[in-house]
């Protein structure tokens, strides 16, 4: 198998950031490894803009260490300029136009590509003449997307930068960013809820709930972890025995139980011999229901709907 | 250092803040002044405090610098060490340029004895004692003395909150009674004007700016650990 | 084209040899490089790169220097040898399997299937794939 070298751009070991009554980050460690796309992904106050902020020094660890090309970030030009964090409700100056906001990135960030800029402006159809303050939720957001793919920053954080953008939108996003890291590779860190619109950029999931990492994976290795087991209840029930089941619902006689650990080809035969369906589980179902496992949360079965 | 001075140009941004505001508040006030001195049928000379709006309005300045500024200077990966410095450098521009238009204003107004009506705006006797570059050492240090402390007390409220900064403020305030009340007790009124008299506009200035220098370096302070 | 629940480069891979094994990716030709694959799928070039890679690692192409990835000779002959063993488990069972919950027996489905292989193409309603 073909093996890149991989170096580590970013080290956190024993993250922890309290506030006066809450833990918004619990003992965190994990690495991130250079010219990778990874996922941050988890609930809206799960930890992930507090760990950005943190690992940018923009805020600041209660304890634990944080290393940035090996140094700590905290006032440091030289590597603080290798970044470019844009967070999700950025401020910016009252009087500026999207071209200051521009003109102000190219002259901070040594990469920045204005080219690139100019291009992602036509296709977001950005107004450039009309101030932020008065731009849309969407134009806004579509500021910080700019911002951060044109920087070209050596590490780049987008946190839920898509908020505000509709479909089309995003998929544009998604586009560039993937064009454009083909083209000059970087680290890329994109903290998310819309897990299944980012699964196949992302190459690595780092699965973030109430400040604790809950997973930290390749993407294709997790992919293919859980199944629905589809089918009469009973004859599910009986299959499942044994296995650790993450999520279930029912609609009369039938059930649909998700199950951790991939099928073997025993066990698939198992399940056609027993008249039952196996159906796919997608990304998010599976970082859904296993957070919600880990949390001892059960979702209402009232709904009914199989999904 | 260059990276410095472009926290410069970020803060040009603004430029109703840091040009068009104070330079309105300038023009506003002179022509007030020069208003009331012509409706004032008196021959003496005639001074005011209008000078003093635009200097104020400095304050303001020193504020918005820190809350419209400072965010945006985080998400272009810039130090805070390299904001406070850009943001100071900045002010002092913004402070010599305006020490250079009241400079030429009195000397303006001292040779057309007061603009023909003898109303004086940018002239005053105390502060021009030591000629223009004397009143231009004086104006230039109010200003930034002015923006520091509006720098200072945003960035409170910023990393501390509202309480906080209701706090210091009050406290100072208390601070100034009480050295006030001091001064009452030790019967020191007379030796404290013989003082002020004796330092003239050069001498004031200059601990002014001392001052000026140690507000700098507690905004700096408190700004290291502020999160935008 | 995607699919749930299953590794994404290991889909890729499969593409690949889908388009060699119907004959629309010959032996010799050079086959889609990873940036290509990435764009089309809309996917991270390093998931493509991985499927390409283990389509090297298999045999089934190869690579040469300074232009790019090419079907390696003899690889459709062995990508069917591989597909006509996990044909079995893939499609018969399946098809067994449906088959008892209608009732068919295994002698009524070979009917059923000799049937429909002498039948015009045209003339069959033909029902999904199980």
């Amino acid at each position: 198998m073909m093996t890149t070298p991989t170096e580590t751009v970013i080290e956190v070991a024993g993250l922890t950031k309290r506030y006066r009554d809450t833990v918004a980050v619990d003992d965190v460690s994990f690495a991130i490894e250079k010219d990778r796309i990874y996922g941050l992904l988890g609930r809206n106050g799960a930890g992930k803009t507090t760990v950005m902020s943190i690992l940018t020094a923009q805020n600041f660890a209660t304890s634990g260490d944080v290393r940035v090309f090996g140094q700590h970030p905290y006032e440091n030009a030289k590597v603080l300029r290798r970044m470019c964090f844009v967070r999700e409700s950025q401020r910016y100056p009252d009087d500026a136009l999207p071209s200051h906001a521009f003109a102000t990135a190219r002259l901070f960030f040594p990469r920045w590509n204005q080219e690139l800029a100019d291009r992602l402006v036509a296709d977001f159809q950005l107004p450039m003449r009309k101030r932020i303050k008065k731009l849309s939720r969407g134009q806004l957001s579509a500021v910080g997307v700019i911002i951060g793919i044109a920087s070209r920053a050596e590490i780049t954080f987008f946190d839920e930068p898509y908020l505000g953008l509709d479909a089309v939108a995003r998929q544009i996003f998604y586009d560039r960013l993937l064009e454009d890291y083909t083209e000059a590779p970087r680290t890329v860190i994109l903290s998310s809820h819309l897990i299944d619109e980012v699964a196949n950029l992302i190459e690595r999931v780092l699965v973030i709930d109430r400040g604790r990492i809950l997973m930290n994976e390749e993407t294709d290795a997790v992919r293919d972890r859980a199944a629905n087991i589809v089918g009469e209840t009973a004859a599910v029930e009986a299959f499942v025995r044994g296995r650790e089941v993450i999520h279930r619902e029912s609609l009369g006689h039938v059930s649909s139980v998700t199950v951790l650990g991939a099928l073997t080809d025993d066990d698939r035969r198992e399940v056609a011999a027993s008249g039952l369906d196996i159906a796919p589980v997608s990304l998010q179902q599976l970082i859904v229901r296993t957070t919600q496992h880990a949390n001892g949360e059960h979702p209402s079965t009232q709904e009914g709907a199989l999904r | 250092m260059n990276r410095t001075l472009n926290v410069i140009r970020m803060q040009l941004v603004n430029r109703q803040t840091f040009v068009w505001m104070p330079l309105i508040i300038l023009g506003g006030s002179f022509a007030l002044s020069m208003l009331v001195y012509a409706m004032i049928p008196v021959d003496a000379p005639k001074y005011g405090g209008a000078a003093q709006a635009p200097l104020w309005y400095l304050l303001a300045v020193g504020i918005q610098a820190l809350t419209m500024t400072f965010p945006f200077s985080q998400a272009m990966s810039v130090t805070r060490r390299e904001f406070y410095l850009g943001t100071l450098l900045t002010s002092g521009l913004a402070a010599v340029l305006l020490a250079a238009i009241y400079m030429i204003g009195g000397l303006v107004e001292q040779a057309t004895t007061g603009w023909g009506l003898n109303g004086y705006y940018f002239y005053l006797p105390w502060v021009w004692q030591a000629g223009a570059f004397g009143a231009g050492f004086f104006y230039a240090v109010m200003a930034m003395l002015l923006f520091i402390v509006g720098f200072w007390a945003a960035t409170i409220y910023k990393r501390f909150g509202g309480t906080v900064l209701t706090i210091v403020l009050v406290s100072l305030g208390f601070l100034l009674v009480g050295l006030l009340w001091l001064a009452i007790r030790a019967d020191m009124w007379d030796e404290i004007w013989t003082w002020v008299a004796t330092a003239g506009v050069v001498g004031t200035t200059a601990w002014s700016l001392v001052l000026a220098a140690v507000l700098a370096g507690i905004a700096f302070l408190t700004l290291r650990r502020t999160v935008p | 084209m995607i699919e749930e629940g299953r590794a994404l480069f290991l889909q890729i891979a499969e593409s690949v040899e889908d388009a060699i094994v119907d004959g629309s990716l010959t032996e010799e030709s050079q086959a889609p490089s990873t940036n290509e694959l990435a764009s089309f799928y809309r996917i991270n070039p390093a998931t493509a790169a991985k499927g390409i890679a283990m389509l090297v690692d298999k045999g089934v192409l190869y690579k040469r220097r300074g232009i790019g990835m090419f079907v390696a000779p003899g690889a459709r002959a062995t990508l069917l040898a591989e597909r006509r063993s996990a044909f079995a488990d893939r499609y018969v069972q399946p098809l067994l399997a449906e088959a008892r919950k209608l009732g068919l027996g295994p002698e009524e489905l070979a009917q059923l299937v000799r049937e429909r292989a002498s039948a015009p193409v045209a003339a069959s309603a033909s029902e999904g794939r199980a």
